[in-house]
C-alpha cells in the first residue's frame, strides 16, 4: 500500500503558482487568496509582533493587513515582487496602528523612549533576540526591525516615521548597544 | 583596554550572527483567517460605501462653498461692468483644464463616467456648472481675480476629484 504522501507547501511553491493566485485573487478568487494567506502570514505576523511587541495587537494588525490586501489587492501592478509590496504595505498598516493609539500628549512630545513593560506578553517560541527585541524602546525598535530585518535603508525609514536619516541612524546604534549589553547580561 | 575590545567585537558578532539567525515567520497563537473570511465577505458592500464616501465628503463640502461664494458674489456683488470683454485669459485656462482633464482621462484608460455612483456623478455635474456660471461672470468681469481665483479652485477640484476615484491609491504606499 503506497504511503500516504504529504504535500510541502514549500516545496511546492513556485513564483508562477504565486502570480496565478494573485491574479485570481484580483479577479476575486477567495480560494486563490487563501493560498496567499497561507503563504505569507507567517511572515506578516512576524513583522507585526516585532514592531508592535505585543501579541494581541499583532494578531489584530496581521488581520488587518490581509483585509486590506483584499480589498487593494488589484492595484498589485508587478512592478515590484509581491513580498516586497505586501511587506510595504503591512510596515505602514502597522506603523498607522501606532500612530493611531497613541495619546495626544504623545503624539506632540514624541513620549516613546520607555522599554516595554516586563509584564508584556512573551511568546513562548520565540527566539532569545526576539525577546530582547521586544524589550526596545518603541522607536529604536522600529528602526532596527525595518532596517536590520526588513532590508529598509535609513532615508526610506526616516520617511516612514517621519524622522531625521540622522535620527533614524542614531536609533539603530542605540538598538544594536542597547542588544549587545542585553545579549552580553 | 584590549580585552574590553575584543569583547565588544565578540558582542557585536554574537548579535549579527543572532540576527542572521532569526526566524522569517512566527505562528500566531489563534487562528486569523477565520476573523478574516469574515471580514472580507461581510465588509465588501461597506468599503464601496465608505470610500465613495471619502470622496464624496469633501467633494460635497467644496461643491457648497462654489454655491455660496457665487451666490453671494452675483447678489452682493459689483455691478457687472460693461467693459470690453477680454476673456482670452478665460479660454486659456479652459483650454488649459480640459487638456489636463483628457489627459489624466486617457491615462486612467478613459473611464466610462456613467459608471459612477450616482452621487459622484452629480458632483461632477455641480462642478461643472459651476464652472460654466463663473465662466459667464467672467465675459462680463474679464479682470475680477476672485472670479478667476474661483474659476480655478473649481477646474482644480475636478481634477482632484477625477484623481481620487480612478487612480490606484494602493500602489504609492
Amino acid at each position: 500500500m503506497d504511503k500516504l504522501k504529504i504535500i510541502d507547501a514549500n516545496e511546492h511553491f513556485s513564483p508562477d503558482l504565486e502570480s496565478q493566485w494573485i491574479a485570481q485573487a484580483q479577479q476575486g478568487d477567495q480560494q486563490a487568496f487563501h493560498h496567499l494567506y497561507e503563504n505569507y502570514h507567517r511572515r506578516i505576523y512576524a513583522l507585526c509582533w516585532r514592531m508592535m511587541a505585543d501579541k494581541d495587537s499583532a494578531e489584530d494588525v496581521c488581520q488587518e493587513v490581509f483585509v486590506q490586501l483584499w480589498q487593494k489587492i488589484t492595484n498589485f501592478r508587478g512592478e515590484s515582487k509581491f513580498s516586497t509590496w505586501l511587506h510595504s504595505v503591512a510596515s505602514n498598516i502597522v506603523l498607522g496602528h501606532i500612530r493611531k493609539n497613541k495619546t495626544w500628549i504623545q503624539r506632540i512630545f514624541s513620549i516613546e523612549e520607555q522599554a516595554v513593560e516586563d509584564t508584556a506578553v512573551e511568546m513562548p517560541d520565540c527566539s532569545n533576540l526576539d525577546r530582547k527585541i521586544q524589550k526596545l524602546p518603541e522607536r529604536a525598535r522600529l528602526v532596527f526591525v525595518l532596517f536590520a530585518i526588513e532590508g529598509y535603508r535609513h532615508e526610506e525609514i526616516a520617511n516612514m516615521l517621519g524622522m531625521a536619516v540622522g535620527t533614524s541612524k542614531a536609533q539603530y546604534h542605540r538598538a544594536r548597544g542597547l542588544l549587545r549589553e542585553s545579549l552580553s547580561e | 583596554m584590549k580585552e574590553s575590545h575584543v569583547t565588544d567585537k565578540s558582542a557585536e558578532e554574537r548579535l549579527s550572527a543572532a540576527i542572521a539567525q532569526l526566524p522569517k515567520e512566527m505562528s500566531p497563537q489563534r487562528d486569523l483567517w477565520s476573523g478574516i473570511d469574515i471580514a472580507i465577505n461581510q465588509s465588501s458592500v461597506a468599503v464601496n460605501q465608505k470610500s465613495t464616501n471619502k470622496v464624496f465628503m469633501p467633494t460635497a463640502w467644496a461643491a457648497s462653498v462654489v454655491a455660496a461664494v457665487l451666490l453671494t458674489w452675483l447678489t452682493l456683488g459689483p455691478e457687472l461692468s460693461t467693459s470690453q470683454p477680454s476673456v482670452n485669459l478665460v479660454a486659456a485656462m479652459q483650454q488649459d483644464f480640459e487638456q489636463q482633464k483628457h489627459s489624466m482621462l486617457v491615462n486612467f484608460g478613459t473611464p466610462d463616467i456613467k459608471q459612477l455612483p450616482v452621487a459622484m456623478q452629480t458632483e461632477l455635474v455641480k462642478l461643472s456648472s459651476a464652472q460654466k456660471t463663473i465662466s459667464k461672470a467672467l465675459a462680463d468681469d474679464p479682470n475680477n481675480s476672485d472670479l478667476l481665483n474661483l474659476l480655478r479652485w473649481t477646474q482644480q477640484q475636478e481634477l482632484d476629484l477625477l484623481k481620487q476615484l480612478y487612480s490606484p491609491q494602493w500602489q504609492s504606499i
